[in-house]
């Protein structure tokens, strides 16, 4: 599985430990679309902090996507719900190492 | 050595707070509703007014500290309580102690809470506490509220700690000039008889909010980290610091909001 497929189904599954071991130990997760749902951006450094974050995130159900569509081998689409307000998404892998860790993957509105 | 006062120091951050400074030879004095040098309850009007005068009946010559400490969760069950003693009876006290704290150019600490900045609490509720200060008004619009919703009761916690950390930005200018510090501690979740007492599903919420310092450890904070702070805060030593909001969570505020930096 390429690290976009890997990162819909960790977000699908609400896995925040399984989506934390996609990225690189000082791996970014930046994520534009909350402006719109009137919260802060989220940038999130490292793989302990994406960890708690999203175990955060996910049960407190303030996250989820639907209708998750892989685009191109760095790109997938889908409506993001920021504690029920849905977004229209593309999440963008930027870069990875080596060994197909995540370094830098942003989340925008489409 | 000081003299000091503490509301809510039976149990919790708050006797944490009082045997640290205990052990460093100050004299401290407990305001509590139960196995405080002064027992009242500080959600009603007499029992504020019978604490401020037991204060200055206890402490005439001044205090070097005032913490207002005493409060109850979101989860107790009971929304009036949390409106009338975590906003109204900790302002009440610690406008009670203001004349004793400018004798002694003491300062004053206020517990608030790290969730202030979580986007939990209702900013209209906020603005009626600061902006109005009615509690009757506020009492009753509470009642229409439903006490058995857990988000209900985190809503109305957050809501007064929220007002809280307000309130002291807004006078800790104006008491810093007459020589009063107020500052406020914004503490994470932390090991204390009422986080004990939480039913499952509250303390499955507090695991839910990562602690990055207890990051694998699914424990809560110390009291002991908390008091430490307030210590700090209250004393000389924190004498340039007025009208701050210290958050003593071990790095949730900076997780949840890492751009956040003013």
């Amino acid at each position: 599985m390429r690290p976009i497929e890997k990162y819909v189904e960790a977000m699908e599954n609400k896995d925040f430990a399984g989506l934390a071991e996609l990225f690189t130990t000082d791996g970014i997760l930046c994520d534009y679309c909350t402006n719109s749902s009137n919260q802060r951006e989220y940038h999130i450094y490292g793989r302990e902090a994406i960890n708690m974050f999203f175990r955060n995130k996910f049960g407190f159900r303030q996250y989820s996507i639907l209708g998750a569509q892989v685009v191109n081998d760095e790109q997938a689409e889908f409506i993001a719900n920021f504690g029920g307000y849905n977004i229209m998404a593309i999440a963008t892998v930027r870069e990875t190492d080596a060994d197909g860790f995540i370094k830098k993957l942003t989340v925008r509105p489409k | 050595m000081g003299v000091y006062a503490i509301t809510g120091a039976s149990s919790g951050i708050g006797a944490e707070t009082k045997k640290l400074l205990e052990q460093d030879g100050h004299k401290v004095i407990n305001i509590d509703l139960k196995g405080g040098d002064v027992c009242v309850n500080l959600a009603t009007e007499e029992g504020r007014k019978t604490a401020v005068d037991e204060l200055h009946r206890l402490c005439p010559d001044g205090l070097d500290g005032m913490i207002c400490n005493a409060g109850v969760s979101g989860a107790c069950g009971n929304l009036e309580l949390i409106i009338s003693l975590n906003y109204f009876g900790t302002i009440a006290i610690a406008r009670g102690s203001y004349d004793l704290l400018q004798k002694k150019h003491g300062s004053c600490v206020v517990t608030a809470s790290n969730t202030i900045s979580q986007g939990a609490g209702r900013m209209d509720i906020a603005d009626l506490l600061n902006n109005i200060g009615d509690e009757a008004r506020v009492l009753e619009l509470v009642r229409g509220l439903d006490k058995t919703n857990l988000s209900v009761g985190n809503s109305m916690y957050v809501s007064t700690k929220y007002a809280l950390a307000r309130w002291v930005r807004r006078v800790s200018a104006s008491w810093a000039a007459n020589g009063v510090r107020i500052n406020a501690i914004a503490p994470g979740n932390v090991n204390t008889a009422m986080t004990a007492t939480m039913s499952t599903s509250a303390k499955m919420a507090l695991n839910a909010l990562p602690i990055p310092t207890k990051y694998g450890l699914e424990t809560l904070m110390d009291p002991s980290e908390i008091a430490e702070a307030m210590i700090f805060l209250v004393s000389p030593k924190a004498n340039g610091i007025n009208g701050n909001v210290l958050f003593v969570d071990g790095g949730t505020d900076a997780l949840l909001n890492s751009e956040k930096v003013y």
